[in-house]
């Protein structure tokens, strides 16, 4: 296509250049960016003018790619969305790779070959060593909107991570032409896919022998909305896979999670779980009188977060082996593959078993998909323990979680435990809701000027014991730092003395803080007016959408329960006085009692906050929001205290 | 205004020093180390260096000529889990072509305590390595074996660099601690190099000399013409000047809040050749006084040339300047072409990326094509314009006379005795408004002769945030009001920068969640294109948090949302200046309608505080005019930049703000006839 139009192009050139402008004028640019559908503009920073990727598969072993991206851009916002840079490593070579800037009426402003592109290593700022390369290139706009139009093509011999296709790459960029397509030597070379969330797109999708193309026209941008779920919950995109593949030097054979479970056992972690008669025996004295194998585990798993740490190195099988037991023993450092091939070979010295298990880490919670078993899933490795009928999990790259709390990282998702009978799919450990709980007493006096102390006892469970429990391993200034955050409406904080109890076995964490601060309350003539809620204000209040388009999640529940006392200075009367108020939805319920004890001059302060996670529809958003809106006010109450005149 | 962390090394040429060198035995760690809980000085230290030495010196090698070694020995110890990061170390090395730094030499253990008996542990081949991050730099890493709290670690290592007229910048100072550190650097007579230092510690140079000599071997064919060579040695004896700086109880480098770039108060050394002499050759010289590095920069590529071409822009520049005749005008003219021709590549520099004929034909450069264009075509449209050469606020001040202490020029027109400072870089500067990366003490001013002035290029002008609101509460709490805020000068530009990288809907939306709950309904911007006038922002708004109705009483802060509740110096002390970057005035103008059937029961006093010296006030006044409450508060500050020194002037300031803003007025439901309700007390 392109080469037509450039033959007619220098055709006409010399016919008559007395016409070229006039010619020009006629000869609409490709991609120039004056006139742009409206559907591809609202909302959108860039368009993608074509996303198209071409898929050979050779053999097993070889497999090349095309891939073309034109981008316009629209505005300052969207010049992350031009694609200007591509990957590669030992196994992936870049053959071709070239690209060209034009203006908005589509003349060329500039054209980059391979050898303007700078060659570097994807260092990121974190790994130790990282075996990927990118060739880039680095483009400064000079107006809007500008196009680029981006071209590379691949040839690898690793056919065992393939190439995702997602129709939308990001939030605010639409998508006028997508276009993927594959083609095969021969039908044991047949990639399996899957779709996801194909149903509001226009695609067609055709299937021949030898060949399998997805097209799509005219996808609008969408707009990120907070509490929203994931981006690629809602993205359409597909997941590809050969049944049959090689990668890094291993051929497989795999139909499911079973057999991917077995490759993994079979070809990244046999022979890495190897261990000296030394360590061995070490291992064996630590457990020398314990019977029960949960315990044995425990003190394994608490040896190994004394003596080693978690330092990133992406070396070995494109990331995806661990280094050797043997090695992780000498040096005492490792990756998340490392540390827990290493602590799964300490426990089987022992005679404990425990599974290597992928998962995709991070706050937000991404499953597994339980019927498409690809390599490309998960982004760290944990440990499973089969005890009793059940799995207990440990995070071996954490030197603090108890054994058997694996926090916010890991917790309610699908994972990939390597079992000797092959891969399961399993659901690692949830907190929900109640299980997620902080009780916060305190027992505060305030004086006639202002000023407030107390102590303050917060205990936590669950999520968020996990929030909290880092406290205990921090300095003195940072543990300071951390409360007057915390306490930011507190000004004038000062902490007179902090105790932390962290309780390993049950996951409870104590914190008891004694402080005092000045000018808490403020002083209006003969009144003193203070926010009862001293110590748990949530005045969060989500964004308002005027349009919500997304559903409303809430990834994590909790229950806050508090209770406080403040003693009241002498000589005063309670002017004001919150009322009681009982907020209870769907989402979960807000109640709150303030009440006057005038034998001991004291308010009795109670509170609680329980908040249900779930996936509620767009719809009840607002609904969320006035619920949010309630709380924040109730927080906010004032007392008001008046000087008698007795 | 007297530079807070000026220092000069002459001063401590004077100071005898009674420190012993204390040079350790690699390996030979003893358990005192291995036991040590933690660092005696800094309890909360999670590592600290107890001995580093590096030193600096030239070898020659006949074929390559000098080459820069240097030596590094430190010995770490971990107290604690996060200091676990302090076992890896990393060195970033320059090449150019197939000039190259290598580390050379590596030798490193880990010790730990086992049962009472010292243990070592060798650094392996499998804990080092190596990336090529670029065409310019490699990385060399380790990563030491066995590390536990309480583990010391201990490495030398010496990196050769032919690179010997370019050295790195010497850290004085680390995140941690360092017990003892012993900095060398033995200079051949042949190179001058200028020393610089910066950061708040006393540094106390000692000064030596000794000798050195280079063997040259020649090699000499007769001339008989039989196949003969023979060999001759020559010496050449040299005197090397070494300095050493010896320093004990260096504290960690701690980071604090309102600070532009930390980078700027950690202790270094900079060393910069200011000439070369090798025998039987003419003195060659770089820089030694203000006048030879402004010299030097003038003359240098891309720099002093490219002010002079105008070929590239002359047809151009006649079109823009045509009928204009006031300098001013022409000045502006000028400034507003290259402003909107011109995008930033996001490069510094005062030396130019491309040259400016190909940025201009390109439309991008770094900051010296833009400016250095700039000023050329101003000259050339006859007006008085020159460079300023300038260190952006992240890259420290230039203290003493050194090339590498700029890295950034603006353009200044003198105009009738005035200069007007310019730089087109950025979309939403103009004359006199220079983008805040470049506000930073002061800059060097050449003239088209060479000749050079210093100039402050501080703003004096007092940016301004004038709020004026009108709020009507209803029986409920509920306030309804429209709100107007016209920003000027740098608060203009900071809108302008920030507001270009969100859409208008998502900037409402944290404008929103910024006043939690607060809804607002018209909204609208005027002047957000047009560059040299204030931009006024107006929008009407719900917010309903803000007033408590309790019983027959309401209570508020008068400025409502706005109020500011928190104080944002939390820290007991510091130790580096507060950087506003720029003077600033936030004024406020509020007018309340009192609620029908309400009357005032209690009102704020009002309140003028003042900061000595004219740095600054805080002015609170609140008065009834009829229905209305009429609110007015001003918070001033004169100067950008505040001394340490006046942390707690500052602190105490801004608590005061935040008491006297916080405090409520009261009103009090009466009946028709006047009368007050019964009020109800505590319930």
């Amino acid at each position: 296509m392109i080469q037509t139009i450039q033959t007619q192009m220098r055709f006409l050139l010399t016919v008559s250049l007395c016409f070229i402008s006039l010619i020009v004028q006629s000869q609409a640019p490709i991609y120039q960016a004056l006139l742009l559908d409206s559907e591809l503009t609202d909302n959108a920073n860039a368009i993608v003018r074509l996303d198209q990727m071409d898929i050979q598969i050779n053999s097993v072993k070889e497999m090349t790619y095309t891939v073309r991206q034109v981008v316009t851009v629209l505005n300052k916002l969207g010049d992350k969305h031009a694609r200007t840079s591509a990957s590669y490593d030992k196994e992936k070579k870049i053959k071709n790779i070239e690209l060209f800037v034009y203006d908005k009426v589509g003349k060329e402003i500039t054209h980059i070959k391979k050898k303007d592109f700078q060659d570097v290593s994807i260092a990121d700022g974190f790994s130790l060593y990282l075996d990927d390369r990118i060739l880039r290139y680095r483009y400064t706009p000079v107006q809007y909107p500008y196009t680029i139009d981006f071209t590379y093509e691949v040839e690898t011999s690793d056919t065992g991570v393939f190439p995702s296709w997602y129709f939308l790459s990001n939030y605010l960029v639409s998508v006028e032409k997508s276009r993927y397509n594959i083609s095969y030597s021969d039908a044991t070379l047949k990639p399996v896919v899957k779709e996801y969330n194909l149903s509001d797109i226009n695609i067609s999708k055709t299937e021949e022998t030898g060949r399998l193309s997805y097209s799509a026209d005219n996808i609008p941008a969408i707009k990120q909305e907070s509490l929203s779920p994931e981006f690629n919950t809602i993205n359409p995109h597909l997941a590809l896979r050969l049944p049959n593949f090689y990668y890094k030097g291993h051929e497989a054979s795999v139909n499911d999670w079973k057999d991917l479970g077995f490759w993994i056992d079979n070809n990244l972690l046999k022979g890495r779980g190897q261990l000296s008669e030394a360590t061995i025996n070490k291992a064996k004295d630590m457990v020398s009188g314990v019977a029960d194998d949960l315990e044995k585990a425990r003190i394994i798993y608490k040896y190994v977060q004394d003596n080693t740490r978690y330092v990133s190195v992406q070396i070995g099988i494109g990331g995806f082996q661990p280094i050797s037991a043997i090695e992780v023993d000498r040096v005492k450092y490792g990756d998340c593959k490392g540390l827990s091939n290493y602590t799964k070979a300490l426990l089987e010295a022992v005679g404990v078993t425990a599974y290597y298990t992928v998962i995709q880490a991070g706050n937000t919670k991404v499953d597994f998909d339980d019927d498409f078993a690809d390599l490309i899933q998960g982004n760290h490795v944990i440990l499973a323990i089969p005890y009793n009928g059940q799995y207990y999990w440990i995070d071996c790259t954490s030197q603090t979680h108890p054994f058997g709390f694996v926090g916010d990282f890991t917790d309610d998702r699908k994972a990939l435990v390597i079992t000797p009978n092959g891969g399961e799919i399993v659901r690692t450990v949830a907190y929900l809701n109640e299980q997620n709980y902080q009780k916060t007493t305190a027992d505060y006096s305030i004086s006639p000027d202002g000023n407030i102390k107390g102590v303050v006892h917060i205990l936590t469970k669950g999520i968020q014991y996990d929030a909290r429990f880092f406290l205990e391993k921090e300095t003195k200034d940072d543990i300071v730092k951390h409360y007057k955050g915390y306490w930011d409406n507190i000004n004038n904080l000062h902490l007179k003395k902090y105790i932390f109890q962290n309780d390993r076995e049950t996951v409870e964490f104590l914190e008891t803080v004694d402080f005092e601060a000045a000018n808490y309350a403020s002083i209006s003539g003969d009144r003193i007016l203070f926010s009862v809620n001293a110590f748990n204000k949530n005045t969060f209040v989500p964004s308002r959408y005027r349009n919500r388009k997304q559903a409303l999640e809430i990834s994590r529940g909790f229950h806050d329960d508090d209770e406080f006392s403040v003693s009241l200075p002498k000589g005063y009367t309670i002017e004001a006085i919150p009322d009681a108020k009982i907020l209870e939805t769907e989402f979960g319920y807000y109640k709150i009692s303030v009440d006057y004890d005038i034998a001991t001059n004291k308010i009795q302060y109670k509170r609680n906050f329980f908040l249900k996670q779930g996936v509620y529809t767009k719809e009840k958003y607002a609904l969320y929001r006035t619920f949010r809106k309630g709380v924040a006010s109730a927080d906010n109450a004032q007392i008001v205290l008046v000087k008698s005149n007795l | 205004m007297k530079h807070p962390f000026i220092q000069c090394l002459a001063i401590y040429l004077l100071v005898v020093n009674p420190i012993l060198a204390q040079e350790i035995k690699f390996g030979k760690v003893s358990k005192e180390e291995l036991t040590q809980e933690s660092y005696p000085l800094d309890p909360s230290a999670s590592a600290a260096v107890l001995y580093r030495m590096h030193s600096i010196s030239f070898e020659y090698i006949q074929s390559l000529g000098f080459r820069m070694i240097t030596k590094v020995h430190e010995r770490v110890k971990i107290y604690r889990q996060d200091g676990f990061k302090y076992a890896t170390v990393s060195e970033s090395l320059y090449k150019d072509g197939s000039d190259r730094e290598t580390v050379n030499g590596l030798k490193a253990y880990t010790y730990n305590l086992e049962n009472g008996a010292i243990k070592d542990f060798k650094l392996e081949k499998s804990g080092e390595f190596k990336t090529e991050l670029n065409k310019y730099y490699d990385e060399e890493k380790f990563t030491m074996p066995n590390i536990k709290e309480g583990s010391v670690i201990e490495y030398q290592y010496q990196i050769n660099s032919p690179f010997y007229w370019s050295m790195d910048q010497i850290v004085l100072q680390y995140d941690i601690p360092i017990k003892y550190e012993e900095v060398s650097l033995a200079v051949p007579e042949y190179f001058i190099f200028k020393p610089t230092s910066k950061g708040y510690l006393p540094l106390h140079p000692k000064y030596s000399a000794s000798s050195g000599s280079i063997n040259l071997v020649n090699k000499q064919q007769s001339r008989e013409g039989i196949n003969r060579t023979s060999i001759r040695t020559s010496n050449i004896n040299y005197i090397i000047n070494t300095t050493v700086f010896e320093m004990t109880g260096v504290p960690a480098l701690q980071e604090e809040p309102y600070v532009n770039a930390m980078s700027n108060y950690r202790s270094a050394l900079n060393y910069e050749l200011q000439s070369v002499k090798f025998p039987n050759a003419v003195r060659k010289s770089f820089t030694t006084t203000w006048e030879k590095v402004v010299e030097n920069i003038y003359r240098s590529d891309g720099f002093g040339d490219q002010l002079d071409n105008a070929k590239y822009f002359k047809d151009d520049l006649a079109l823009i300047i045509e009928g204009k005749t006031g300098e001013a005008e022409r000045m502006k003219a000028i400034f507003d072409h290259v402003q909107q021709q011109m995008s930033w590549n996001g490069l510094l520099g005062f030396t130019t990326d491309k040259g400016v004929k190909t940025a201009y034909k390109e439309k991008s450069g770094n900051t010296a094509d833009i400016n250095l264009m700039l000023i050329a075509m101003l000259r050339e449209a006859g007006l008085d314009a020159n460079p300023v050469l300038i260190s952006t606020r992240d890259h420290g001040v230039p203290m003493f006379p050194t090339t590498k202490g700029f890295n950034y020029v603006v353009g200044a027109v003198n105009m009738e005795g005035e200069t007007v400072f310019l730089d087109a870089s950025n979309k939403f500067t103009k004359p006199n408004l220079l983008p805040t990366r470049a506000l930073n003490w002061y800059g060097k001013l050449i003239k088209e002769d060479g000749t050079f002035s210093t100039v402050s290029v501080m703003p004096e002008k007092s940016s301004k945030k004038d709020i004026v609101c009108t709020v009507n509460i209803d029986d409920s709490g509920a306030v309804n009001g429209k709100l107007r805020t016209g920003y000027t000068d740098y608060n203009a530009y900071l809108f302008r920068n920030n507001y270009i990288d969100v859409t208008e809907e998502s900037y409402l939306e944290k404008l929103e969640s910024r006043h939690n709950g607060m809804e607002i309904s018209t909204y609208n911007l005027k002047n957000i294109e047009e560059v040299g006038k204030p931009i006024i922002e107006n929008y009407e708004f719900v917010v309903e948090d803000q007033v408590s109705v309790v019983g027959n009483k309401m209570y508020f802060s008068p400025l409502l949302h706005q109020t500011v509740t928190e104080n944002p110096f939390k820290l007991e002390e510091r130790s580096y200046p507060i950087d506003f970057s720029f003077p600033w005035e936030e004024k406020y103008m509020m007018s309340i309608m009192i609620p029908k059937g309400y009357r005032i029961e209690s009102l704020p006093a009002d309140v003028n505080l003042v900061l000595p010296n004219d740095g600054g006030n805080f002015l609170y006044k609140i008065v009834q005019q009829g229905n209305m409450l009429q609110l007015m508060v001003n918070l001033k500050m004169n100067q950008a930049i505040i001394p340490a020194t006046d942390y707690q002037l500052i602190k105490e300031l801004y608590k005061k703000v935040v008491e006297k803003e916080t405090e409520k007025v009261v009103l009090t439901k009466s009946t028709s006839n006047g009368d007050q309700i019964g009020t109800t007390g505590g319930r």
